[in-house]
């Protein structure tokens, strides 16, 4: 037998993240003891009609999310227990819902902070409707063998530990979700473990008393004794002490009061619990309430070490008395089926990884590119040139090198609104289009006509100061036989005459201010030399130096594209910024810009 | 429970009609100066000057001055503002009109689990203690106003008369709102004064408790709670609070001087009965502290190390009871940082640990924290088979 919760309990539980986290827990507990789930909906509007995954073992289970409690107690009519894990402002809404539905019986509060009047008002609904309202404040409910509500009990193992996969002899009453664990672990070691363990909650105004459970707890024929933990504050342990004396009673009464302390402590001084706060001697003191407890006949020690001898001694008494078996069925209890991660950590289990990284980890406090942390980079004076070289190429560059390659990236980030990418952006952004999509648009522009030389014209004046070294006219007749024109060769607009300024500096950085050793750079200026002596606009242009130096540089060329798709982003979202603030019109291409070169009009035949 | 300071009580009581005396609160004194110019009452009557802080015994320490002109209290606030009392210093100073009155009453209301009570009595002032049968209650029901005509007749029934009983009884009426609307959990104007010459009534002094749960729905409190313990806050306190109230879990502590056992226990029931073990043994403590609800490794770190420089102590008690979601290995992680990080610094010089723990991930975190022992810690380490406050026990044998 059980108080409060049983095989039969059903609950719903109203609330976000916490409330999915607690299902979970009360799922393993539902697997211990070979129960049907015990939580079959959740109430949380912000994510209603989303499934939420709970394992029962090894079964995976999906309960519901609803946006109110009218639908949830619909389509799940077994319902009669709500367990509230809401924040303290929505909570006793929450709560007053779920005491005023039919089906409810039974309403535990989780939430902490709950406003006193709040949870004054709660309490004298929940009396007016014959209804249970347990907490706030409250770690949550265990029926040994029957039923977990909320995450009392702890890990898996404690469950275990604890001997709550069965019924012992002894109820709990606690205002503590600590020390609920702690006094079952008692009554498993020095007793034959629990009934039911009820945590009321540490609020001055708990929905329901210390007398409410004894009385139960009373009636329920498989309790002998009761362990109940209290503090100073309030009035519940003298009412305990009251109810005790009232006239004989079948139950056993061992009870530990915290607060002792506060007789030599400054005045007023306030404890984790809200309702554990008076500081007087007399009434609602710690030493007043053992001192009721004990004239009421109560077991009652000095300081909680005192415990486990009580438990001990009540327990040897209900054995001389026949009142316990002291035949235990030893039930086989199943294990918990680990996960994955931890067969893994036991090594126990190989897994094919279905990715391999080589280039950064986030898996510690920060990001480490090509191992090392983002913000000792950031403080020790790197660059995003550096963390460029250290995620491209796997390797921290020189300071030399990082120079070079900040410039490559300033040189590139942005040549004006008439080129395709620019271009591209730019419509985007005058449709509407939000940044990334924009952004990606201009983007898809680069291909070998825009930008995307780079790649190749590395790759191939690599490939000719190998294959064709002092031999220019070899490796132009292969391009030509092979490819086609030189990548990196020729410019739209730009000639000798008209030299390109960019392409200008980079070389003369480099040859001039830079020890950087440059075989392809300097190969392809004297293929430039052959070239734009056939046609003047023939001449090396930024993807090819761009691409030459990278190579020098030793990056990888799978990466050289990358500098221009890098770089010139800058320049897209420089576009799109500007468009937008500029709250550009829509564009619409004029007609006398469009050749109609289609046929003049025709009637259309029937359809046959 | 909050207790707020009179300044921001009597602003609530003047948003609900209860009468007080005309007064300002101040940081600096020239703003007085300028005030008096503006406000007749400055100039005109005599003053009371108090330091607006959580000190208790005022009175005994002379950061109570009565009976002044407007150039004395300016002056009186000049003493008292940025003097130290104690460990705290005065930051606010409250001037309020002084009123000659011809008697002096106690009117109360207290919150209990169906509602609230309320208590009057004709003796107020310091005459209440010695005449405490005087008082007369009325317990008022959730959400249910007594009227003006059945608070009277309580007045009458303490001893008030004619239309004093009457206004008496509105008093009353005002306090239950300002009680019930602004989430009070207990109001003391002591004393209630009344001039009779032109029927004038003062709440002179109020001790005023608010529920600061439910400052979700006072969107006008500007006010923050102050301590309850007779005095401010110390530095150390507040940044463990300014912590607490960002976190998920909670961490808290309070210092008590002169302990030589310090605690660094998790649970707001378990930490209470460490308390009581070390007092039931005889030993004193240097602080009340506790963790909570799991919270973030860097918050119990913290926590440790403002633990870790508490003056004089001997030992240190890492205890908890099992717990049931709070991680051990996590927090126990934060709990090693900081003491690893407080030895660095030259702390725990002699100090002994202690250390009992249960629940998710207590091996490994017990585990842990035993490594300690390698580094040169005095670190005792015991499992969940170990009674919990007995390691309480085991340092005071030591």
């Amino acid at each position: 037998m059980s108080i409060l919760a049983n095989k039969d309990t059903r609950a719903v539980i109203i609330g976000g993240v916490a409330g999915v986290n607690a299902a979970k827990r009360m799922a393993q507990f539902d697997f211990l003891v070979n129960r049907p789930l015990t939580v079959q909906a959740f109430v949380y509007p912000p994510e209603a009609g989303q499934q939420k995954e709970i394992f029962r073992g090894g079964e995976l289970k999906n309960v519901t999310v609803y946006d109110s409690l009218a639908p949830a107690l619909e389509e799940h009519p077994d319902i009669n227990t709500a367990l509230i894990y809401l924040g303290a402002s929505r909570a006793a809404q929450a709560a007053k819902e779920a005491l005023e539905s039919p089906n409810i019986q039974l309403v535990s509060m989780i939430t902490e902070g709950v406003p006193e009047k709040d949870a004054k008002r709660l309490r004298k609904l929940a009396q007016k409707l014959g209804k249970m309202l347990n907490g706030p404040s409250s770690i949550g409910i265990m029926s040994a063998g029957e039923c977990r509500l909320g995450v009392i009990g702890g890990e898996f193992k404690n469950l275990k530990l604890c001997n709550l996969y069965r019924q012992g002899s002894f109820g709990v009453l606690t205002k503590s979700g600590g020390l609920s664990n702690e006094a079952m672990w008692l009554c498993a070691q020095n007793g034959d473990g629990i009934t039911s363990a009820v945590a009321i909650g540490g609020d001055a105004y708990p929905g329901t008393d210390f007398v409410t459970y004894l009385e139960m707890f009373e009636k329920d024929p498989a309790t002998k004794a009761v362990v109940m933990i209290g503090e100073v504050g309030g009035n519940l342990e003298e009412e305990a002490a009251e109810w005790l004396a009232a006239e004989p009673r079948r139950i056993k009464l061992i009870a530990a009061i915290g607060g002792t302390c506060q007789e030599v402590l400054p005045q007023g001084m306030k404890f984790g619990h809200a309702g554990a706060k008076e500081g007087k001697k007399g009434a609602g003191s710690a030493r007043s309430k053992m001192n009721a407890l004990r004239d009421a006949g109560a077991y009652v020690p000095d300081t909680f070490g005192g415990l486990s001898k009580e438990i001990k001694k009540v327990y040897e008494e209900l054995i001389a008395a026949g009142e316990i078996s002291t035949e235990i069925d030893e039930a086989v209890l199943p294990e918990l089926p680990p996960s994955v991660q931890e067969v893994m950590k036991q090594g126990e289990v190989i897994v094919e990884p279905l990715i391999r990284t080589t280039i950064s980890d986030d898996r510690g406090e920060e990001p480490r590119y090509a191992g090392y942390a983002a913000s000792e980079l950031c403080s020790k004076g790197y660059g995003i040139e550096d963390v460029i070289g250290l995620l491209w190429n796997k390797k921290l560059p020189t300071r030399e090198e990082s120079e070079i390659i900040k410039r490559i990236v300033m040189i590139s980030a942005d040549h004006g609104p008439a080129v395709s990418g620019a271009f591209g952006s730019i419509l985007a952004a005058c449709a509407g289009i939000d940044m990334p999509q924009a952004v990606s648009a201009g983007m898809t522009m680069i291909g070998p006509r825009f930008g995307g030389a780079v790649t190749n014209a590395g790759k191939y004046f690599k490939m000719a100061v190998e294959d064709y070294p002092n031999d220019i006219p070899g490796f132009l007749s292969w391009m030509k036989k092979n490819v086609g024109p030189v990548p990196g060769i020729g410019h739209r607009v730009k000639s000798v005459k008209n030299p390109d300024q960019r392409v200008k500096y980079l070389v003369s950085y480099i040859k001039n201010e830079t020890s950087l050793h440059t075989p392809c750079l300097d190969y392809a200026l004297e293929v430039e030399k052959v070239t734009t002596a056939k046609k003047g606009n023939l001449i090396l242009n930024v993807d090819g130096t761009i691409g030459c130096i990278l190579m020098d540089l030793d990056f990888p060329v799978h990466s050289l594209n990358g500098f221009f798709v890098l770089a010139r982003t800058i320049g897209m979202i420089g576009h799109w910024i500007d468009q937008n603030n500029q709250n550009s019109r829509l564009i619409r291409l004029y007609d006398y810009l469009i050749n109609y070169a289609v046929k003049p009009e025709q009637e259309v035949p029937e359809k046959k | 429970m909050a207790k707020i300071l009179e300044g921001p009580a009597m602003k609530l009581f003047n948003k609900w009609g209860i009468p007080v005396p005309n007064y300002v609160v101040i940081m600096d004194p020239d703003r007085l100066a300028q005030l008096g110019e503006a406000n007749k009452w400055l100039r005109e009557s005599k003053l009371v000057v108090k330091a607006h802080e959580a000190i208790g015994g005022r009175f005994k320490l002379g950061l109570v001055k009565i009976g002044l002109n407007l150039e004395q209290a300016i002056e009186a606030a000049k003493e008292m503002l940025g003097a130290k009392v104690g460990t705290a210093e005065i930051g606010q100073v409250i001037i309020a009109e002084m009123l000659e009155h011809d008697a002096e009453f106690y009117v109360s209301i207290i919150g209990n689990k169906d509602g609230a009570e309320l208590l009057i009595s004709k003796h107020g002032g310091v005459d209440i203690e010695d005449n405490w049968d005087s008082v007369r209650r009325i317990q008022i029901e959730l959400d249910e106003n007594p009227t003006i005509e059945r608070l009277t007749e309580l007045a009458k029934d303490a001893g008030f008369e004619g239309e004093i009983a009457e206004r008496v009884g509105k008093i009353c009426s005002r306090l239950i709102l300002c009680f019930d609307n602004e989430d009070a959990q207990s109001i003391e104007i002591n004393p209630l004064v009344i001039r009779k010459s032109d029927m004038r009534f003062a709440a002179l002094d109020a001790v005023m408790n608010v529920d600061y749960d439910a400052r979700f729905r006072h969107a006008d409190w500007d006010f923050k709670p102050v301590s309850e313990i007779g005095r401010p806050f110390t530095e150390a306190e507040q940044q463990i609070m300014e912590i607490d109230s960002r976190i998920k879990g909670s961490v808290k502590f309070v210092e008590v001087p002169g302990g030589e056992i310090a605690l660094l226990t998790a649970g707001g029931g378990a930490s209470v009965f460490y308390a009581d073990a070390v007092v039931a043994r005889g030993g004193t403590i240097a602080n009340y502290a506790e963790y909570s609800g799991d919270p973030a490794d860097w918050a119990v770190e913290a926590l440790t190390e403002t633990i870790c420089r508490l003056p004089n102590i001997k030992h240190i008690i890492v205890g908890g009871a099992i717990a049931n979601f709070t991680d051990v290995k996590a927090t126990f992680s934060g709990i090693i940082n900081g003491f690893r990080e407080s030895k660095s610094k030259g702390y725990l010089e002699g100090v002994k640990i202690w250390v009992r723990r249960g629940g998710p991930n207590e091996a490994q975190g017990l585990a842990a924290i035993k490594q300690l022992q390698e580094e040169g810690f005095d670190i005792h380490v015991y499992d969940r088979s170990m009674p919990m406050t007995d390691i309480v026990d085991m340092a005071m044998k030591s």
